[in-house]
This record gives structure tokens, sequence and C-alpha cells, in this order.
């Protein structure tokens, strides 16, 4: 018996090569790349929708990959708000990965894009081991998915800078309490910053811009 | 069920490393840090099934924990994190903030994922 030893070389260096290949290619073009994850049925699509309407009205040209395992429901709904569009379909893959996402760039207009949207398939889980490239990553999580999201992905959100709690409009209506995620996320990660949002009516969407470098005050970047 | 992809990657990077090495490929270790999304068990059983009719068929992974390591510019700690313990809820994890002063880190180790090394016998894989 003998050992083979190797230096070190990440597992996954080729997806982080192409991270990093991706996130270069958006910077040389000038474009702020926000990716957006979470649960099926947390409100990605609706946080990007209402995240187009504010930015393009700002005078911003926005762009969106729109992420799923089939069909193209959500890329409809971007071109509806005036957004170019790339759809992707990862099938029986349950994560959107960096090599994707480099062919869906092939097909944007890159210099004529300032804000891209990057919309994983909804999955809390499989999507946070594969970067993508983007400048920030957001975590969109749902009262209805119950009040204990936080506490049974602990890790997810010990590493997730920016979670957006969505629907707290129905928070009492399905007898949660957004203030237990709350604490629940800031004792996990303290220097996270969570955003509780009403996003079918607009509401908290400001707050979360601004924090991404994306608020009125602060487009230049 | 990413294992999969993950598995998948790491067979496509080792067997080429591997040409210049004969012998029976016994075990392969790989090194996970602790902040890691990724099931052990989901990484073995992948293993096991992409595995086979390669090189590595038949050989064991052995998944080995990294602990996390951070450090602080504003005060220059470096070292372990305070722990999030929930025994009702069976887990602990690092909270990634200076144990000694609350600020923000950088995370130095715990996001690794590589093969440390792998055992092989001197046999053949034809010597069954």
């Amino acid at each position: 018996m003998h050992d083979v030893r190797f230096t070190g070389e990440d597992i996954l260096a080729r997806q982080l090569e192409l991270a990093e290949a991706n996130y270069r290619r958006l910077r040389e073009k000038h474009v702020r790349a926000i990716s957006v994850l979470g649960a099926i049925g947390s409100g990605k699509t609706t946080l990007v929708e209402q995240a187009i309407d504010r930015l393009q009205g700002r005078g911003l040209r926005v762009a969106a990959i729109a992420a799923d395992s089939a069909g193209d429901d959500d890329h409809r709904r971007f071109i509806a708000r005036g957004a170019k569009s790339v759809n992707v379909n990862t099938q029986d893959d349950c994560h959107l990965d960096a090599h994707r996402v480099d062919h869906a760039l092939d097909e944007l207009p890159l210099e004529d894009v300032d804000v891209l949207f990057i919309e994983n398939v909804g999955n809390l889980i499989c999507p946070a081991d594969f970067p993508l490239g983007a400048d920030a990553e957001v975590v969109v999580i749902s009262v209805t998915e119950g009040d204990d999201m936080v506490r049974k992905h602990p890790k997810i959100f010990a590493q997730t800078d920016f979670v957006v709690v969505n629907k707290v409009d129905l928070a009492a209506a399905v007898g949660v309490d957004p203030k237990r995620i709350v604490g629940d996320y800031s004792a996990v990660n303290p220097h996270g910053k969570l955003f509780l949002t009403s996003l079918r009516r607009g509401e908290g969407l400001d707050e979360l811009l601004n924090a991404l470098g994306l608020g009125c005050t602060n487009t230049q970047w | 069920m990413h294992e999969y992809t993950v598995v998948d990657e790491l067979i496509g990077a080792l067997v080429p490393r591997l040409c210049e090495h004969p012998g029976r490929v016994r075990a392969v270790v790989v090194r996970k840090g602790e902040l890691r999304i990724l099931s052990d068990h989901a990484l073995v059983s992948a293993f096991e099934i992409l595995a086979r009719g390669t090189r590595l068929e038949g050989a064991e992974l052995v998944v080995e924990t990294v602990a996390t390591v951070v450090s602080c510019a504003a005060c220059g700690y470096r070292g372990s994190t305070g722990r999030l313990v929930e025994e009702g809820d069976h887990f602990s994890i690092p909270v990634l903030s200076c144990p000694r002063c609350g600020s923000e880190v950088r995370v130095d180790a715990g996001r690794e994922l590589y093969v440390d090394h792998v055992t092989l016998s001197d046999d053949s894989p034809a010597d069954g």
C-alpha cells in the first residue's frame, strides 16, 4: 500500500474558475450582478420583477437570467417588465452553475446592461455550494414556510449576508412571528443584513436595494 | 442531491491524475470544510455509484472534516470561532464573528473541499 498525495486543489476548482471568469467578465462590462436564491415559492421572481421596475424607473438597464428546472414562466415575466432576459432550464439539476451562467451571458448584450439578476432554481440548499460570479447573493425565504427556516438551515444562513424574509403581510394569518426569524438569524450571523418585505406590495425593497449598493443615492460603482 | 455533481467533478479530475500511479485504488481521502453544505453520507453513496466502470470502482471514499479558522482584521485574532449549539435541534455550527472583539472576520479554513491523498495497493485491478 502507498499513498499519492495531492496539493490541495479544490474539487470544484473548475466551478470556482468559471465563477471567477464570470465575475471578471461582468466587472469589465460594468455590470452589477445579484444572485437570488431560495426556496420554491418564496418570492424570488417577484423580488426581481419589483427590482426591475424600481431600477428601470431610475434609468438603469436591467437584465435577468431566469433559471428553472423546466418552462419559461419567470423569463416571460421579466420580459413583460421590459428587462432583457435569458431562460435557462437546468432539467434534472437542482442548481445553477457557473458554466450555465457563462453561456447565458453570451446571449446578453452586456454593454447595454447596468444590473443583472441571476435567479436560481427554487432550492435553498443545493445552490449554496456553487458560486456563479455575482457581486452579491440574496437568499429569499417567506413567512409561509414557517418561523423555523433559519433554525433548520443554520449553516446556510451563517454564511449568507443578505436575507429577505418575504410575505410578512401574511405573518399573522399563518401564525408566524417574524421576530423569531430575525432573532435566529442574528444569533447565527451577527453581521448579516435581514430585510422584512412584502414584495407584492413593494414593501421593504428599497432597504434591500440600498444595502446592495443599488439605492437611488448609490448607483455609481 | 448536488453531492452527485460534486463527486462527478471529483472523479473527472482525479482519474487522469492517477495515470502515472499504477495499482489498485483502495481509498480516496477527501477533506471537507465544515461550512460546506454537503452530506458525507450522500457523498459516499454518490461515489459508490459514479465510480463504477472507472479506475476508482471499489475504492472507499473517506471524508475528513476541516474545522473553521477565522482571522480578524480589527484585533488580530486568528483561530477557531464561537459556536452556536442547539442540543434540541442537533446542531453545532461556527458563528462567523470574532470571538474576541465581535468584529467581522475572514474565513481562512472551513470552506475547502479537496482530495488529500489516494491510497493504492500494488496489485492491479486485473488481478481481481
